[in-house]
């Protein structure tokens, strides 16, 4: 089964996240499936609904959309079986939520792709945010977990806040936009599928991405050892691999220092690995993923 | 039907009415209190039954529980493992476990008499900061069943111990680096769960509720049980999502004879949006009867302190732990407060940490300057960190509180070490500065958090006497007087039910706790120990032999 691309849309109250993802489900091309972290508030344009019922929206488009309460593993569960055929799942985080606790589901649940961690910022409102007694602390952690930050209301937005943006999170993509406009090409991390080279570093989208295909089995330890001491530019390894002894390949996905390793039934073994224009080279990379093999 | 007058004869009545605070003899007709006296009334009241079986004993009102979970009455149907002795629905008393020896046996003996194999094994309440020595391990789960999915919940509900079968169909290997699975010093996993991401996974995979089905029918007859039992005649279920299958089993189990409780479920607001949730409770509302109360609704503003994700104030956490989450934001919490408040609804707010305190007393005091409303009685829950000047604020805009004084002798250690310090931890649910701000107090267990027990709450603020016998806070210990108000008609007011229940008042409900001794003329460090004989609810005995 080809996994799912699943994005995260966090940001704190007002920022416009469901602008963004309003925006998203008008445009879309393929079938979004819309998880809202918020009981009681989609709240999706009129035109676009087909009908709808006590837990979901259904769009005219063939996107759906439902809300759901603390158990978000068990919404996002819910909202696959119901709906068959989704494309692209994004959840849209609570205001108040820490983004990449919500992002951790898609390693924890399998099936998925997480792709970038997406923060919506408030060009107005942010640097009064930074400074509440009361929020201040939940806005910058919001920020420190994306990797990709949308500066919303830019046509207002005041040089205080790109530099608050700036100084709180250098490593992130920043992408300004107007009444949450921006392409969906941006709800996913660029990945070209490996050329006969065996390594290939492609730069777009200021994110990169580099393929390994590794000509044998990762030694267990080894590879452990890779994976803990990556370095914070890289923000995403996935694909198969075979570990040690084991005839059976393993699904890998890595995001943030985290990673899971499940048996997996795919055929051909190949990694990508993603992450910022800070990203160690294509030969640096050769000599780690290589020293992580059996042999 | 002709109706019937009994008069209960006692040693002796405490009313909690200022105009009568004691009596010997109460007349019952109707489920209602027909007069309160001494012996006259006998010849007072008319043809009447003179009941006095309960002639040795004290009579005091029905104990009212303002925060607590019907849930309660789930847990019963998995094994309990908690550290501290607990009384299930049956009556059966369970000593709780000091080892993990004992424990692991327990699990095992049960883990052989269950039948089909595909049927989870789910124990609660394990507490493991009481135990020295080695923590729960893998191997032990495993040496309860391989074949079967064993879960240990620890009372916190964030974190729990789970078996190799669980693991592997949640798909968490050895291989894997997640947040939440727990290693031990060789890098092997233990078969801890932390946090939601994880547990969610593992919940779903066991293939069955476990500690998160919804109430039904039965569960509403041993919450029943158990609270009939400790003298409890009102409670709450705070909060709930009152699906209509709840409602429903609500309405059929408080419609039976001989259910016990009066019973007052609050919307959990945030399952709702604004306006349906407002809706919804005028809704639920028209099904109100003698038994069943809903109209109030309940908002979580943050997390819990023993878990770090309550929100304090400067200097925050003792050990230095980062400040805890907010549940909702504060200007979304702000326009919550606003609109119930302007729909004439009673909000309830879960506030634990003083940062969460202080943002609900803004934003009520906000709410109730732009509309004035008189004797709205929004009350904070829990409140555990407010401070003199806070309690003041509460008092200028009518707020009431519900201090959680159980956590005194469950936590009390652990906020004195870890959480907050020795010095915070003086004014730890603050009853006496409550009381003298002027801000009306209830106490309460969170059952099934810390079991339902009224004489025991009242034990926890009268002493504050912690696990290890270490009295923190003796300035804010209350007397028994206050503290026997402040589970009878302090609770009752802060949910707008005083006029009905909470006293031995003429034209109140007959809501009695029978007990063996005067709580206000006993032992102050006994007060735990007193037995409740009987349980009265409108006028029906429910005797405890």
């Amino acid at each position: 089964m080809t996994p799912i691309p699943l994005t995260v849309i966090g940001g704190f109250l007002g920022a416009g996240k469901t602008t963004l993802v309003n925006h998203f489900l008008r445009t879309a091309t393929r079938r979004i499936g819309v998880l809202v972290n918020d009981f009681g508030a989609i709240n999706i344009d009129a035109a676009l609904i087909a009908s709808r019922d006590s837990e979901m929206v259904a769009l005219t488009n063939g996107c759906v959309c439902c809300g759901t309460g603390d158990d978000l593993g068990a919404g996002l569960v819910r909202l696959m079986a119901r709906e068959r055929g989704i494309e692209h799942v994004i959840i849209e985080a609570s205001g108040v939520s820490d983004p990449w606790r919500v992002a951790q589901l898609a390693l924890v649940e399998p099936g998925f792709n997480l792709e970038p961690i997406v923060v919506v910022a408030d060009g107005v409102a942010l640097p009064r945010q930074l400074r509440d007694r009361w929020v201040s602390d939940t806005v910058r952690g919001q920020l420190l977990a994306a990797e990709l930050v949308v500066l919303n209301k830019a046509e207002h937005a005041t040089a205080e806040a790109r530099a608050a943006i700036q100084a709180i999170r250098p490593e992130a993509r920043l992408i300004e936009t107007r009444h949450g406009v921006m392409s969906a090409d941006l709800l996913q991390f660029p990945t070209r599928p490996p050329s006969r080279f065996r390594a290939e570093v492609v730069v777009e989208h200021a994110f990169q991405s580099w393929h390994f295909i590794p000509d044998g089995p990762f030694d267990r330890d080894r590879l452990r050892a890779l994976l803990v001491g990556l370095p914070a530019s890289v923000l995403r390894v996935k694909g198969f691999c075979r570990l040690g002894r084991e005839a059976a390949p393993h699904l890998l996905q890595f995001a943030s220092g985290q990673w899971a390793l499940s048996s997996s039934d795919a055929l051909e073994p190949g990694l990508v690995v993603i992450g910022t224009p800070m990203m160690p080279d294509s030969d640096e990379l050769t000599a780690l993923f290589d020293a992580a093999l059996s042999h | 039907m002709p109706s019937e007058t009994r008069i209960f004869k006692a040693n002796r009545i405490v009313t909690m009415n200022t105009s009568l605070p004691q009596a010997t003899h109460v007349a019952v007709r109707d489920g209602r209190i027909l007069a309160v006296g001494g012996p006259e009334l006998v010849d007072a009241v008319g043809p009447a039954t003179l009941d006095d079986r309960f002639a040795g004993n004290v009579i005091v009102p029905g104990f009212v529980e303002g925060h607590g979970h019907a849930a309660d009455g789930l847990m019963w149907r998995n094994p309990y493992v908690g550290y501290f002795p607990r009384t299930a629905p049956d009556g059966a008393r369970h000593a709780g476990f000091r080892n993990l020896r004992d424990l692991i046996d327990q699990l095992r003996w049960t883990e052989a008499a269950m039948t089909g194999p595909d049927k989870p094994l789910v124990a609660w309440g394990f507490d493991p900061i009481y135990f020295d020595g080695p923590r729960l391990t893998l191997a032990d789960l495993d040496s309860i069943s391989t074949r079967r999915a064993v879960v240990v919940a620890h009372v916190s509900g964030h974190i729990q111990n789970v078996n190799s079968v669980v693991l592997q169909r949640a798909g968490f290997s050895a291989d894997s680096n997640l947040q939440g699975l727990v290693r031990d010093a060789a890098g092997q996993l233990t078969g801890e769960l932390q946090g939601p991401a994880v547990m969610g996974r593992a919940s779903r995979v066991t293939g069955d509720p476990g500690l998160t089905r919804v109430l039904d029918v039965p569960a509403l007859r041993d919450f029943g049980k158990l609270t009939r039992r400790v003298g409890v005649t009102t409670a709450t279920d705070l909060a709930n999502t009152l699906a209509d299958e709840t409602v429903t089993a609500m309405h059929v189990a408080t419609a039976e004879d001989d259910f016990p409780l009066r019973l007052v479920p609050a919307l959990r607001a945030r399952d709702y949006g604004v306006r349906e949730g407002i809706a919804r409770i005028a809704a639920l509302r028209r099904l109100n009867s003698e038994r069943l109360h809903f109209g109030v609704a309940k908002l979580v503003v943050d997390g819990s302190i023993q878990g770090f994700t309550a929100r304090l104030r400067w200097p925050g956490y003792h050990n230095g732990a980062p400040n805890g989450l907010w549940y909702v934001a504060p200007a979304e919490l702000g326009g919550i407060i606003e609109a119930y408040h302007q729909a004439g609804i009673q909000l309830h707010l879960h506030t634990n940490g003083d940062e969460a305190s202080e943002l609900a007393i803004e934003m009520i005091g906000r709410a109730v300057s732009a509309h004035p409303r008189l004797d709205h009685r929004h009350t904070l829950q829990h409140c555990q960190m407010a401070e003199e000047a806070m309690f003041r604020r509460m008092n200028t805009f009518g707020i009431c509180v519900n201090l959680f004084a159980n956590h005194i002798y469950y936590w009390g250690e652990q906020h004195r070490a870890l959480t907050i310090g020795p010095s915070r931890a003086q004014r730890l649910n603050a009853c006496a500065t409550a009381l003298r701000a002027g801000v009306p107090l209830a106490i309460h267990s969170d059952t099934p958090v810390t079991p339902v027990d009224p004489l025991f709450t009242m034990w926890c603020a009268v002493n504050r006497f912690t696990a290890q016998d270490r009295v923190l806070g003796p300035y804010e210990r209350i007397t028994p007087e206050q503290a026997l108000h402040a589970v009878t008609l302090g609770p009752a007011y802060t949910l707008h039910m005083d006029h009905l229940i909470g006293s031995i008042d003429v034209g109140k409900f007959a809501d009695f706790a029978v007990l063996d001794r005067d709580p206000l003329a006993f032992e102050k460090m006994k007060i735990r120990e007193i037995s409740v004989r009987a349980t009265i609810s409108g006028g029906r005995v429910f005797d405890n032999a």
